[in-house]
């Protein structure tokens, strides 16, 4: 049976309001943007989201509000965002709610739901503020039924009378959203390079929805099964997205778009014009009070001329600083799908994203 | 022409990295100085050692400067992809099997004399819930404290180098000897020492307290001892030379010519 779909309805399916969502990839390598670009389309909310180690497409969905608890391990377009700002900006408002665990433990937990495990016992954590610290109160989650009462339990490990081990729930994942480098319209996947915890998560979830940059015929997938690396039956949607990681990388495929990425950055600092006016108007005055601090400093003078400036240019909309809502304006909701959108990014910088077959990156994006 | 014979910090820095590792150790990096450090080992200074990152990428060799540990740029090179629950099994098994091979680097943004280390949020004006300053997350480095030795990276500041730090998420010698037995955590594991811009700090044996071991050419213990917001003890403290001009060389025109982590001064 072919479940080969439009990205349109492979959403409209299987994503709903309230979901456990597990997105694959690492922070700027493999994530699923194209999918979650079409949710945050089409609207669904309240999600409860475990990334693995978290980038961008988090953040997106964060910043539109859609997350109504985050699972954390670590968050960041690593090398160009050192920590993802709408996780950051959310969490410093107390607008998220949010768990942290280390991200060893994070990854063990979405592989122990790939084998169905009852709860995890690990030696992590111990002594640190990870089990002092807790995002979301017991409290809290009895009110939250897709989430375990208890974040972790320090349990005698029966095994070994005396020994103290960490006890952790297990995630139950309703959708699973990975992008990969080839499918079959049966499902079966195929990924190149390091799979991070993509099979894992497409094992667990009760829906797994694959992206993917070409498909190829079941025939074909199965002449060399030792490239194969998800069972076809784990799998409820196969989508054609070529580039559905962009502006993340894609092994053998395609690099990070830097460009993108470093928009993505400077864009994410504000979440909306109000924000940009609001925080510009800030470092104004902070400007203003290092002046005062040190009255007569060159540089000082400079730099709050400088900020002076921003700020009323923002104020007066003579120059607002792209934001948020603007670069997904721009790159999510001005583009009706995936074709759009590679339209939009251009033939020529989606040709220099190429990987070099004998590197395994590309050395001009 | 740059001028090798003039080095910045964390040109230091990374020398100071380099010149810990030893002969055939495994060792975990991330981006950044500790990669930087590393790849200068396995040029020029140790050869034998084998990168590791914690995204499950084994024996790392990258031509081009990676920009993150799942960068396509280490994927390319290295001996082995593993997903990272198998670097995890690998890290406590070493510690079960009693192996000392592994050695890592982790980064944060506060530290307390026992070298427990923060990288989690800053409490400020607010708490956990609400923190002034919100980072990342423990990411690989919760795991790596409590099963190896470790060698920590920090800016050394005052406001860095303080009595308590808000939220533990790498774990060190806990409170002094014995804390990290009581905590559950390897004794046999801990921090081993402290690279910053101005010195490396190691644990006194006995107190498991912070001391300056070593101060670089252009830093003196006083300065040490300015930019930490702790009482430590720098009477044991011995002059580290400088890199020779060969490995300026190494680190600007080989590791990292586009200056992606460490940049070229300018005259």
């Amino acid at each position: 049976m072919s479940k080969v779909m439009t990205l349109h309805d492979a959403v409209a399916k299987y994503v709903q309001d309230g979901d456990v969502l597990a997105t694959g990839g690492f922070t700027t390598n493999r994530k699923p943007y194209a999918t979650v670009a079409e949710i945050l389309r089409q609207g669904q909310k309240d999600f409860i989201v475990y990334a693995g180690p978290g980038g961008g497409e988090v953040d997106m969905l964060i910043g539109e509000g859609r997350v109504a608890a985050y699972i954390n391990c670590y968050t960041a377009n690593s090398g160009y965002t050192n920590v993802s700002r709408r996780f950051r900006a959310w969490i410093e408002q107390g607008k998220l709610t949010y768990e942290d665990y280390s991200q060893d433990v994070l990854m063990l937990m979405l592989h122990a739901s790939s084998l169905g495990l009852p709860f995890l016992p690990v030696r992590l954590m111990q002594g640190s503020g990870l089990m002092k610290f807790w995002g979301i109160s017991e409290e809290k989650r009895k009110s939250m039924p897709k989430l375990e009462n208890l974040k972790c339990a320090e349990i005698e490990n029966p095994m070994v009378p005396g020994q103290k081990v960490v006890a952790v729930p297990v995630p139950r994942i309703d959708t699973a959203l990975i992008h990969v480098q080839q499918a079959s319209p049966d499902g079966t996947c195929i990924i190149n390079g390091d799979e991070f915890h993509d099979i894992d998560i497409a094992v667990a979830a009760r829906k797994t929805i694959v992206t993917c940059e070409e498909i190829v015929s079941n025939e074909y997938i199965r002449r060399d099964p030792t490239k194969t690396r998800i069972f076809g039956e784990c799998v409820q949607a196969v989508v054609k997205a070529p580039y559905g990681a962009w502006p993340s990388q894609c092994y053998d495929y395609y690099d990070d778009d830097d460009a993108a990425l470093k928009e993505y950055d400077k864009a994410s600092k504000y979440q909306d014009a109000a924000d940009a006016v609001a925080q510009l108007k800030k470092a104004a005055a902070k400007a203003q009070k290092a002046l005062d601090a040190k009255p007569g400093d060159e540089k000082l003078i400079e730099a709050l001329e400088k900020a002076n400036k921003a700020a009323a240019d923002a104020e007066s909309g003579v120059k607002i600083p792209e934001t948020f809502e603007d670069y997904l304006n721009k790159w999510v909701y001005g583009c009706k799908d995936q074709a759009e959108l590679l339209d939009k990014i251009g033939g020529s910088r989606l040709m220099r994203l190429k990987n070099e077959p004998h590197l395994g990156y590309s050395t001009t994006h | 022409m740059s001028d090798y014979t003039k080095y910045t910090k964390q040109e230091m820095q990374a020398y100071a990295i380099a010149k810990n590792i030893k002969e055939n150790q495994i060792v975990i990096v991330g981006t950044g100085l500790p990669l930087i450090g590393a790849s200068l080992a396995k040029r020029a200074v140790c050869p034998s050692c084998h990168p590791i990152v914690e995204s499950g990428l084994m024996d790392c060799d990258p031509v081009e400067v990676p920009r993150s540990v799942g960068d396509n740029r280490f994927m390319a090179h290295c001996a082995v992809q593993w997903p990272n629950i198998r670097f995890v099994g690998f890290e406590a098994n070493e510690w079960l099997h009693d192996e000392d091979r592994l050695v890592a680097f982790i980064g944060g943004a506060q530290i307390d004399p026992y070298g427990n280390v923060n990288s989690t949020c800053i409490f400020g004006k607010g708490d956990y819930l609400q923190p002034t300053t919100r980072f990342t997350g423990s990411g690989g480095a919760n795991g790596i404290a409590t099963y190896c030795n470790t060698i920590i990276m920090m800016q050394h500041q005052k406001r860095r180098f303080i009595d308590h730090v808000d939220y533990i998420t790498s774990c060190g010698w806990m409170d002094g000897p014995g804390g990290r037995e009581r905590a559950g955590l390897p004794g046999n594991r801990g921090p081993q020492m402290v690279v910053t811009d101005l010195g490396i700090m190691k644990f006194d044996e006995q107190t498991k307290r912070m001391y300056l071991a070593y101060y670089y050419p252009f830093s003196t213990p006083e300065m040490v001892q300015e930019n930490t917001g702790f009482e430590i003890d720098v009477s044991r403290a011995e002059l580290m030379d400088g890199p020779d001009p060969e490995i300026i060389r190494l680190i600007r025109e080989e590791i990292d010519p586009g200056q992606a982590f460490i940049k070229v001064p300018k005259d």
